[in-house]
Parts: structure tokens; sequence; C-alpha cells
């Protein structure tokens, strides 16, 4: 794949020859460091989940902070290079907070992403002279309700964005894309979404899950967007294991991540 | 005489130019209303300014906002609340609700807090249940959402007969009958004809527009001329 | 004149009393608003046609941008063959024709002559010029007398003319270019009438002031005729609800019942004896 790496790959505002932007390119492949982030969306809500990388006994596991609220019906869940969401999170809340000021309703999922995918794009054209200018290594699981009903949005450093069922990103994003694809069907329920999304991240990580190393979200049209509790995920994690142990394919699952 | 006195000079920015709106909320339905005569002095500029009534969204979730009081703010308002209709709906890829544009509304209006568009507005169409819904505005953007409401010129006039015939205020033991569509209609020409008999910057014909589930319909009644 | 309790309620003789002038100067300047008169915003005009003088005028009344009288009456009385058009503030225009109505009255019976249009068109501008404007009436003057057909406007200052065809008050621009572009001299009486009634209505029409009905007054050597309303200009909208209340709508928040104590006397009726 890089192959071509040259002086071109050093400027974001440079093309290579070939027409790729190896700056951009390079912030998406940061993502594929990051922690796992999984999002599902239902018919009746989002459900958020991410890792948490515990790197050290002697660190404060709440103090990692991966999934935010964007609004109290929009939540954005994290990978990458968390301290570049940052920006990119206060965009958002002041986004949705202003369009609630000049329009008296809430912001759609849709227009909170366009919203962020704009200042993607501006920090990369129009400070482009600016020494350290670069693309965010971050890319974010926008989930939340709206008019249109449970909406989950992706969007990656280049600031494209798409609409999904289902997504995965982060370090174990590939694994748990696939599991996600074959557990995925449209009658979900959330609380099966909830299940499946500790599941996934469980068989992808490195470290045994446990309710300190994960986090979990949800945004449904009556509660509006919530964090799941420590013994809310310990219940539903020990739920799901049971769940989990009769699921057949689970080894098959292990195989994939480690073809990786 | 002292004439090396400074002398202050004084320039109005505004002038009234006249003009009755009247808005009417009904279940599924809502009426709004102005007059068509555009005055200044005793003078009329024009007899059929239909500038005063604004249909502001298209075929669906339509919204029409009534605006009199100063005739340049009228239409540099209205210009500027058209292109964020437009705007909205090519950012969020919706057409903006009545509710919503209220809110704009109210919100561009206060952006001028000290120097005010001098318009009086009234906002007429459904809300997000598909109810007919009415907002007022003051000059500074200060809203709420009613019934019935008139604005402009005449509005003092108007006012106490919407409150007597639509409120029932001060009528003992009146059934409170729900406002069909047919009454509010007629109910507002009889108060623009009370309306042009006795304020002169009132009067040539009223332009009602009906506000439906299906769209706007628009009629143009005759007032008198004097 | 009774004193009262040491007050004099004193009625004035000849002239205006100024002795709240100071006091409302004082008040104006601390900021109270004093009260506006009611202006007839008003469209008036005559001409002289073959056989006479013809005045006409609009019905409006107004107090600011309200209609206060939608059908009052700005053809004054001053003679027999002498009428007044009066615009400006409602009262002066009244009292100014009123007093002066009077003076020529008691001038006719001294002299035992017809009054002449002259003698009140000196008398009105004397008093005006007097008052130096502060009595805003605007006037068109015209009747028949000796010196035939005769028409004059006076200005609130005191200043006449002597005229064919004049307009006054807000609505003069609009009825004067109607004059201006079909006026005649020696019109027949019909055309005469229908062309001030185009002129007033020009008036009601286009001037905010000036509306309602047109009345005229047409004054002949043989006699005058004061039609009112000579046109309606404009047909008063129709209802298009009922608007009747039930008995009983409106709230009784009080009742209290008071007897009304009577002296009753008795009283017989003979029949008397013849």
């Amino acid at each position: 794949m890089f192959l071509t790496r040259s002086e071109y790959d050093r400027g974001v505002n440079t093309f290579s020859p070939e027409g790729r932007l190896f700056q951009v390119e390079y912030a998406i492949e940061a993502i594929k460091l990051g922690s796992t982030a999984i999002g599902i969306q239902t018919s009746e809500g989002v459900v958020l989940a991410v890792e948490k990388r515990i790197t050290s006994p002697l660190m404060e596991p709440a103090s990692v902070e991966k999934i935010v609220e964007i609004d109290s019906h929009v939540g954005c869940a994290m990978s990458g290079l968390i301290a570049d969401s940052r920006t990119m999170v206060d965009k958002a809340r002041v986004e949705a907070q202003n369009h609630w000021f000049t329009y008296n309703e809430q912001m759609s999922v849709e227009s909170v992403t366009q919203a962020v995918s704009t200042l993607r794009l501006s920090l990369e054209m129009t400070t482009a002279e600016k020494e350290l200018c670069r693309p965010f290594g971050v890319a974010l699981l926008f989930g939340g309700v709206d008019v249109k009903g449970p909406q989950l949005y992706h969007l990656d450093p280049s600031g494209t964005f798409f609409q999904y069922d289902a997504k995965a990103i982060g370090s174990g994003s590939e694994g748990a894309q696939q599991a996600l694809e074959e557990v995925y069907h449209k009658s979900m329920t959330l609380r099966e979404a909830c299940k499946s999304s500790l599941t996934i991240l469980k068989q992808v990580m490195e470290e045994k899950l446990n309710a300190t190393n994960v986090e979990l979200g949800t945004a449904t049209p009556d509660k509006k967007f919530r964090m799941f509790t420590k013994e809310e995920i310990e219940t539903l994690y020990k739920r799901s294991n049971n769940y989990n142990s009769v699921q057949t394919n689970r080894n098959t699952l292990w195989h994939l991540v480690f073809i990786k | 005489m002292n004439s090396e006195r400074p002398v202050q000079q004084y320039f109005s920015p505004y002038t009234f130019n006249g003009g009755t709106v009247l808005a009417v909320a009904g279940e599924d339905f809502s009426v709004i209303a102005a007059d068509t005569r555009l005055s200044q002095g005793f003078a009329i500029h024009t007899r059929d300014s239909s500038k005063d009534v604004q249909t502001l969204c298209g075929k669906t979730n339509s919204t029409v906002l009534g605006c009199a009081g100063f005739h340049g703010d009228c239409l540099t308002l209205t210009k500027l609340i058209t292109a964020r209709l437009q705007m909205y709906e090519h950012e969020h890829g919706s057409k903006m609700s009545c509710p919503a544009i209220a809110q704009m509304l109210s919100t561009v209006l206060y952006y001028r807090r000290f120097f005010p568009y001098y318009t009086y507005n009234i906002l007429a169409g459904l809300d997000n249940e598909g109810k007919g819904c009415v907002f007022s505005f003051d000059p500074v953007g200060s809203y709420e959402r009613e019934t019935y409401r008139a604005g402009g010129s005449a509005s003092a006039l108007l006012q106490p007969l919407l409150d007597n015939q639509i409120g029932f205020k001060n009528q003992q033991g009146a059934t409170e009958v729900p406002l069909t569509k047919d009454k509010a209609v007629f109910l507002v020409k009889d108060v623009f004809t009370a309306a042009a008999e006795r304020d002169i910057y009132t009067g040539d014909a009223v332009i009602i527009s009906v506000i439906t589930k299906d769209g706007v319909t628009e009629e143009a009644f005759p007032l008198r001329r004097d | 004149m009774a004193a009262i309790g040491g007050t004099v309620a004193q009625e004035h003789c000849g002239g205006f009393s100024f002795e709240n002038c100071k006091r409302n100067a004082i008040l104006e300047k601390m900021g109270a608003k004093m009260p506006t008169a009611r202006k007839t915003g008003t469209t008036i005009c005559g001409i002289v046609f073959k056989d006479g003088v013809i005045l006409g005028a609009d019905t409006r009344a107004t107090e600011d941008t309200i209609v206060a009288d939608k059908n009052c009456s700005k053809i004054h009385y001053i003679a027999p063959n002498i009428y007044c058009c009066g615009a400006g503030t409602a009262a002066d225009t009244e009292y100014v024709t009123n007093l002066i109505s009077s003076h020529i009255q008691l001038h006719s019976l001294s002299t035992g002559r017809q009054a002449r249009i002259v003698t009140a068109l000196r008398m009105l501008k004397q008093l005006l010029f007097r008052y130096k404007g502060y009595i805003s009436a605007a006037l068109v003057l015209g009747g028949v007398d000796l010196n035939g057909p005769t028409l004059h406007t006076v200005y609130p200052h005191g200043s006449t003319d002597k005229l064919p065809y004049v307009t006054m008050g807000s609505g003069s621009l609009a009825a004067m270019s109607v004059f201006e572009s079909h006026y005649k001299p020696d019109m027949e009486l019909e055309d005469a009438k229908k062309l001030v009634r185009d002129a007033i209505a020009a008036g009601i029409f286009n001037d905010l002031g000036s509306g309602s009905n047109i009345d005229l007054c047409v004054i002949t050597k043989e006699g005058t005729q004061y039609l009112r309303p000579y046109d309606v200009a404009n047909e008063k909208g129709v209802r298009q609800g009922k608007y009747l209340y039930k008995r009983g709508t409106t709230a009784i928040l009080t009742k209290d019942v008071k007897p009304i104590v009577m002296e009753v006397t008795e009283t017989r009726v003979e029949a008397m004896e013849m």
C-alpha cells in the first residue's frame, strides 16, 4: 500500500501524482491503533460500546471517557487519538445547542455529523498554512434519536461520513465488523444489540472484559441518550455470557480476529 | 442670536407604512390575513401590496408570515427569512416546521435588539402534530404561541372583537363551540370590514390565506377604499 | 353671576381665557402630554358656475389615525346666501363660522340688507389674523350677493384668495387636480355638481384624512340647496356573520334593589258645575 510513499506524504494539502492524500490515509490508519468502538442501530434505539485500555492497575478507569454526550439525544463514541476528539466534540455540542437556540428543536444526528465533518474540512483546508496542521487522528460514531428515529453515523478523519446499521472502529474493527455483519438483523431489539456489542467487544479485546474496562451508552426515543452504570454493565455482561456460551460460532470469531 | 451654537441634526431611519395583520388557529387549520394598503402620512402608496403576507414554505408543511410596520424592514426581513429557510433545507434535508421558523424569527429579531426591525410579525401554520398554530412577535423578538392575534395598525381595534368572538371573553354562559374554517374566514372578513371603517391605515382589500395540511389557499376580499 | 362660597364661576365675555397657559407650559416641560384636538383632515372645495357657487366637502373627522366621526358636517351656515366649508381643528372651524354667522346676522339686521360675502370674509380674516394662526381654521367661503357669485379661501393666518375654483384641506391637492383638468367657466348646474363631486371623491379616495360621503351646497340667486349627502362614495361593507347575543350573556356582578319611597297624594276629580 505504501510503496509510492514519497515527498507527497508530508503536506495535507498536496495530492500525490496518483491522486492520493497520504496524510489523510495515515490518519485513517491511526484509527486502527485505537481501542475498539462499536455502534448498533436498532428500531428501538442505538447502542454505543467502547473498550477502555487500562494500561496500568494504578490508572483510574473512570477517567477514561470514550463515549460522550453531545446533546440530550445524541451520544458519540470515539477511537484513535482521543485528544483530537475534544475539538470535534466541542464543535458538535456547540452546533447542537446553537440549533436548539435558533430553531427550538433538536438537531438531527445527520446534521450533527455534518457539522463536525465541515470542521475537519476547514481545518484541513483553510488553516493549511499552519505548521502543525494535520487531519484529526480520530474516528467518531454518532448515535442518537431524532425525528427519523434511531440513527447511527460514522465519521472518519477524511471528513467522510455514512449512516450504518452497525459499525465497528478501532484496532478490532475488522473482526468486529465481520461479527456485526453476522449478528445484525433488522428486527434486533436494543437489549440484544447491547448484549451483542459486549460479546463482540469481548471477542476482540486483548484484556479480559469486565465492567470497568468497557463503556456503554444508549440513545432511545423515550430516555434519550444515557450511559450505562457499572452495575448495569455487569448484569448485562453476566447475561450475555450465558447467552454467549450457547453460541456455536464463538470460536470461529476468535479465529477471524487473529488472522488479521 | 448666537449662530455659532452647534445644532444637532436628527435623522429618523423609520417610517410607518400601516397595515394590519391577523391570524387565527383552528384545530387542523390556521387562517392569516392582512390588508393590502401601503401608506405614509395621509398618502396611499399602493392599494395592492401583497408583500404584507408572505408564504414561506412550499406545498408541504406551509407557514405564512404576516408583516406590518415599516415596509422597508418588512421586505428585508421576509427576504432574510426566506433565505434562511432555504439554507435550513439544504443543511438539514427537510423543510422547517412552523415552531422552528418561529424560534428562528425570534433570534433574527433579537439580534437587532438595539436597532430593531420596525415590524409587527405574526406567523401562522401547522405544528408538528398537524394542529393549527399562530405565533405573534414584538419588534425585538419576544414571542408567544396563541390561538388568535391581531397586529399592526388596527390591532387595538381587532383584538377585543377576537377576544369576544373566538375567546368567548365577557360572555356569560356562552357555549364554546370549536372554531370552524368557514367561521374563521367570515369572522376575519367582518373584523377587517369593521377596522376599515375606523382606521385610516386599513382598507382597499384583505388577503386571506387558509393553511391546511393540503397547502395554502389565498383569497382577496374588497374593503372600503377611502 | 352667582358667587358660590368665595369662588366665582365667571362666564367669559368675549375672547379666550389664557389663564392655564403658564401652568400648561410648565406641565409640558415636566413631560406631561397635552391632549390633541380633533382635526378634520379634510377635502373641501368650491367652484363658481353659471348661476352661482357650489361648495363641496367630505364627511370624515379624524383623531390621529382613528376615524372619530364618519359623517360630520363641514359646510357651515353663515347667512342664507353665504356658506363656508371648514378644514383644520374641528372646534375652530365650528366656532369661527358660528361667530361670524351671528355677527353677519346682527349686521344685516342693523343695516336691513342682505349680507355680503366680502363682509364675512373681512370679519373672518381679521379674526384669524388677530390670533396669528393659532386658530387653525382653513376655510372656503362662498355665496351669492348683489355682486353675483363669489368664492374665497381663507388661510389660518388670515390671508385670503378670490378665485373661480378653490380647494382646501389635506385632500386639496387631489381635488385641485380634478379642477385643473376639468374646470370650465360658466358651467351648467349638473356638470358643475358632478365636477365638485369628482373633486371631493378624489380627496376621499387618495387622501387618508378624508373619507365617507360627499356633501354639496348649491347657492344661487334663487336660493340655497344643502345636499347632505349628495353622494355616498363608499358603501359600507356588509357583515357576513350575526353578532346577536343570547339573553343573559352579560354577567350581573351585583344586584341591589332599593324601593323608591313615594309620597302618595290622593286626588279626587269632581265634575264642575256648569
